[in-house]
């Protein structure tokens, strides 16, 4: 590994450009760093929020002029400091960090489900900026949950109330006979990454899947965050920080 | 040598700042945040005599002052770390010490006698693993078999040996003393906590419990750690190096002032990865702006 300039340290202190309520539990927040930063789909920043000693693991859903943007929910001690936040407020971010979605010239279908939804928008920004096809549906409890601003060509909701209802994986086999895509994405929920590259096998279709676990370091150092996944015939430990968070559904183990 | 320098019974380091086991991965990982070369030794991830897969179930947590960690020692181990780790650790300019750890002291001593072949300068002894020939009882919780291991050990390796203590004992003085008549150059206090996380929610009526058991480490155990480096002050002449909670140059100071000859910063490392870093720095202005001379004298009025 080379040595680093200070000027390519993955540590900034960064400035709250936006922060927002953009569904009923769902925020975004913006910010700038001393530098640009130059974010890949599928890659991840990670916050300090104030007197926790884990750093807070975030999917990039926007990156415009070297500014990052993030959706996140209250869930814990981590998110409510980072929705207490206001403009002008600095905050330590480290990271870009992780894999990326690998982006190739073949027609793609986008599964979000949830806060997953961001970084799939993020991919779909990347996909159209370079002409490749795609089509993205993605899934929310309600009509509130759907974040205001995505981008999305399908929306499907638990209780009906916007778009179709019931599950975005209710649609998988149809949105796979109708836009017969060769590569499929996906984010959110374990089982909903497990059920899409399952679908994959069977269909016989690419799947990468961006995974979400506790994570400590950030870098791949602590081991904290392993899932086995399946290389040369033997089942191996890979970290989601650093070999991740971006797999393909078929190299997963996947658990109950 | 700088005003920083510490010469640890016989083993020279630029300052007394490492970094903690486990913490730091092979080292070169953390040249994306900091110099690394820069630091006074970083203590490698612990290496085994085979590579080791680690724990399979949920192995981190935050808890309210750090957080508990059950990796299972997941590693390389020795061959790979000797072809792979160590010419990077070389090229970096890196001082470093190797921990290692073991399940059985033939395990230990294979390892050592790589350590031995290969020139490397340090190394760490994990005695916190269970001991499979002796009931799984961890070898660092009991004042005979710390002093068999250390003893075959130090049989086997030249080189500068530290024994990390484990505060999961009644008396850690006893360990300080056995691994000091074992030949240990010095001894690192302390190792992690043994602690339960159980996370409760109640979802659709019913409670959906996480529980994570293994080391718990961060600010937390500061006191505990400080008061195990004061005790062992007292009944080793060996140097001690201290561990625990360590993210200010306060924390650095009230160590020094316990009893310790360096420091291992560890969890805070998750939390600024260039803590370590920055403690080197703050150090070498406190020392100038304080006047002192050396290191050695601020140690020195610290303890008077």
């Amino acid at each position: 590994m080379t040595k680093r300039k200070n000027d390519m340290k993955k540590i900034y202190k960064a400035k709250v450009n936006r922060i927002e309520r953009v569904s009923a539990s769902s925020h975004f927040i913006e910010i700038e760093c001393e530098i640009p930063v130059k974010v890949e789909a599928g890659q991840f920043i990670s916050i300090y929020c104030d007197g926790l000693t884990l750093r807070r693991p975030f999917s990039v859903y926007s990156n415009n002029n070297g500014r990052i943007g993030v959706l996140f929910k209250e869930r814990g001690k981590g998110t409510q400091y980072i929705k207490s936040l206001k403009v002008g407020d600095f905050i330590d971010i480290a990271g870009p960090f992780g894999n990326t979605f690998d982006i190739q010239n073949k027609k793609a279908l986008l599964i979000g489900a949830g806060i997953g939804a961001a970084p799939m928008a993020y991919l779909k920004e990347k996909l159209d900026e370079k002409g490749i096809k795609n089509y993205y549906a993605a899934g929310f409890l309600t009509k509130d949950e759907v974040p205001a601003g995505m981008k999305i060509d399908k929306i499907c909701t638990d209780d009906g109330s916007f778009g179709d209802a019931g599950s975005v994986l209710n649609y998988l086999g149809v949105l796979i006979n109708e836009h017969k895509p060769e590569v499929i994405y996906a984010c959110g929920p374990h089982i909903v990454l497990k059920i899409v590259a399952e679908q994959g096998e069977k269909y016989g279709i690419e799947t990468q899947v961006a995974m979400e676990k506790v994570m400590a370091c950030g870098i791949g150092v602590c081991r904290g965050c392993v899932i086995d996944i399946k290389k040369d015939g033997k089942i191996v430990n890979a970290t989601v920080c650093k070999d991740g968070p971006v797999f393909k559904g078929s190299e997963v183990v996947w658990e109950n | 040598m700088g005003k920083l320098s510490v010469n640890l019974n016989g083993f020279e380091l630029k300052n007394p700042i490492m970094t903690a086991s486990g913490t730091y991965g092979y080292a070169s990982e953390y040249n994306d945040f900091i110099d690394v070369s820069n630091l006074g030794a970083v203590v490698t991830k612990a290496i085994s005599l085979h590579p080791r897969a680690g724990n399979k179930h949920i192995r981190i947590t935050e808890t309210r002052a750090g957080m508990i960690n059950s990796i299972g020692l997941e590693n390389v181990g020795i061959d790979k770390f000797l072809e792979v780790k160590v010419p990077e650790l070389n090229e970096n300019n890196i001082d470093y010490i190797m921990n290692v750890a073991g399940s059985t002291i033939d395990e230990y001593v294979q390892v050592a006698k790589k350590c031995d072949e290969n020139n490397i300068k340090a190394i760490e002894l994990n005695v916190s693993c269970p001991n499979v020939k002796s009931g799984c009882l961890e070898f660092g919780t009991d004042e005979n078999s710390l002093y068999e291991l250390v003893s075959a050990v130090r049989a086997v390796y030249n080189g500068f040996l530290i024994v990390k203590l484990t505060p999961n004992v009644t008396s850690i003085e006893k360990l300080g003393i056995a691994a000091e008549k074992a030949g240990a150059n010095a001894v690192s206090a302390i190792n992690t906590l043994k602690g339960m996380s159980i996370k409760i929610e109640r979802v659709s009526g019913k409670f959906i419990k996480t529980i994570v058991q293994g080391g718990y480490s961060g600010i937390g155990i500061k006191p505990v750690a400080i008061g195990a480096v004061s005790r062992l002050s007292k009944v080793i002449n060996i140097p001690i190096i201290g561990i625990g909670g360590i993210e200010t140059l306060d924390d650095v100071l009230e160590f020094f002032a316990a009893g310790a000859e360096a420091v291992q910063v560890g969890t805070a490392n998750f939390t600024h990865p260039e803590t370590a870093e920055k403690l080197v720095k703050e150090l070498e202005e406190y020392i100038t702006k304080n006047g002192f001379e050396s290191l050695d004298e601020l140690k020195k009025e610290l303890r008077a």
